[in-house]
């Protein structure tokens, strides 16, 4: 396909999920932060209803060798790089779908949050060329090294290479804990009653 | 229109969006906003650096600025569809934070995600609406950083708010 036309579909598949997330309100940082500080979870159970129907239809077409799934090494540079995004999206309230879709609303606040996230983004592109760490795409190697703190590359597909039982098995086993989840959600809001537990 | 008049159910939003990301799967690749976002901050970097920019050793081996990156227009067009959804629902007008605190939760909150993007290679996008419904295992040390984070985020969060 065409770099043009990957940019085209880029666009409107962007330009549905900007219109959809402004009529829906649907935030992923309230998704975390409204969970943990007011126990209410209107957009966590979004989130998790779309990340039910996502795992399931990802493993189903790793199943059978379609799709592109991503492909680099991980480690701990996951969990330290996610843990300052987690706690800034708190503070700035707003993800990176939120700031883009609040600054299409004429939120100055989101606009700010934005230029600094690209700030940030430069920032360590500077830290980056000092330390090289973690790992560029071409010095990745797809295999456990603890001296550059890398857990390697895994996934639905190597999953299946190497135990033999398709994707979507372990797929359907993943819908079914987020689906536990989301059940135990709706049950707390049924004890609670009253708007919460009209709410889908 | 009644889609522009009313607020419509998060579940339903995302369910549309979910089943459109496994088409963009098949396509080019899962949605992600945090790729795009490093590659304009090459482009507008650039803009202002010149070859400069080259010098930098991360903008030669992690991301080469290059305008026809797919994943920019992602952003991009969520930004158009934001707009449209605004103005046709009435909905758009100009918002400034009030408050010093605010400016600077959002001030430094940016810079935190900024630099949390760049660190983990993913971010919020990719963790729950790409790695990990791909199995990835990045997918579930980016939830156990993002859990983390929007917890410690919260308790400053409520500190201030309660002033």
């Amino acid at each position: 396909m065409s770099p043009v036309a990957q940019c085209l579909i880029a666009f409107v598949f962007g330009s549905v999920v900007g219109l959809l997330v402004q009529r829906s309100r649907f935030c992923n940082t309230a998704a975390l932060r409204d969970a943990m500080l007011f126990k209410t979870f209107r957009n966590t159970k979004a989130l998790l209803v779309a990340m039910m129907i996502l795992t399931i239809g990802f493993t189903g077409f790793i199943s059978v060798g379609a799709g592109n799934p991503m492909r680099f090494d991980v480690g701990i540079n996951q969990v330290l790089g996610l843990f300052l995004f987690g706690t800034g999206m708190v503070l700035a309230g707003a993800c990176t779908v939120s700031t883009w879709v609040k600054a299409g609303e004429g939120n100055f606040g989101a606009i700010w949050a934005l230029l600094f996230t690209f700030i940030g983004m430069f920032l360590f592109s500077l830290v980056w060329s000092f330390l090289y760490w973690p790992p560029a795409p071409s010095a990745m190697t797809g295999e456990l090294s603890l001296e550059r703190l890398q857990l390697g590359f895994a996934n639905a597909e190597t999953l299946q290479d190497k135990t033999g039982i398709p994707a979507i098995i372990f797929g359907l086993l993943q819908a079914g804990v987020l689906l536990f989840i989301y059940q135990r959600i709706r049950k707390r809001e049924r004890g609670q009653g009253g708007d919460a537990a009209a709410s889908p | 229109m009644e889609f522009f008049r009313k607020t419509l159910d998060p579940v339903i939003a995302l369910g549309a969006i979910a089943v459109l990301d496994i088409f963009l799967f098949l396509i080019v690749g899962a949605w992600t906003v945090g790729g795009g976002e490093t590659m304009m901050t090459g482009l507008i970097a650039q803009f202002f650096m010149g070859d400069a920019i080259y010098r930098i050793p991360f903008w030669q081996e992690v991301f080469k600025p290059d305008a026809g990156y797919w994943k920019i227009y992602i952003s991009l067009g969520m930004l158009f569809g934001a707009v449209v959804g605004a103005v046709a629902s009435k909905e758009f007008f100009w918002r400034f934070p009030r408050r010093i605190s605010e400016w600077v939760m959002i001030t430094v909150g940016g810079l935190l995600m900024g630099i949390g993007i760049r660190l983990a290679f993913v971010c919020n996008v990719s963790t729950f609406f790409g790695l990990t419904p791909e199995l990835n295992l990045g997918g579930y040390l980016s939830i156990s950083g993002i859990i983390a984070g929007a917890w410690f985020g919260s308790l400053i969060y409520k500190r201030v708010l309660e002033g």
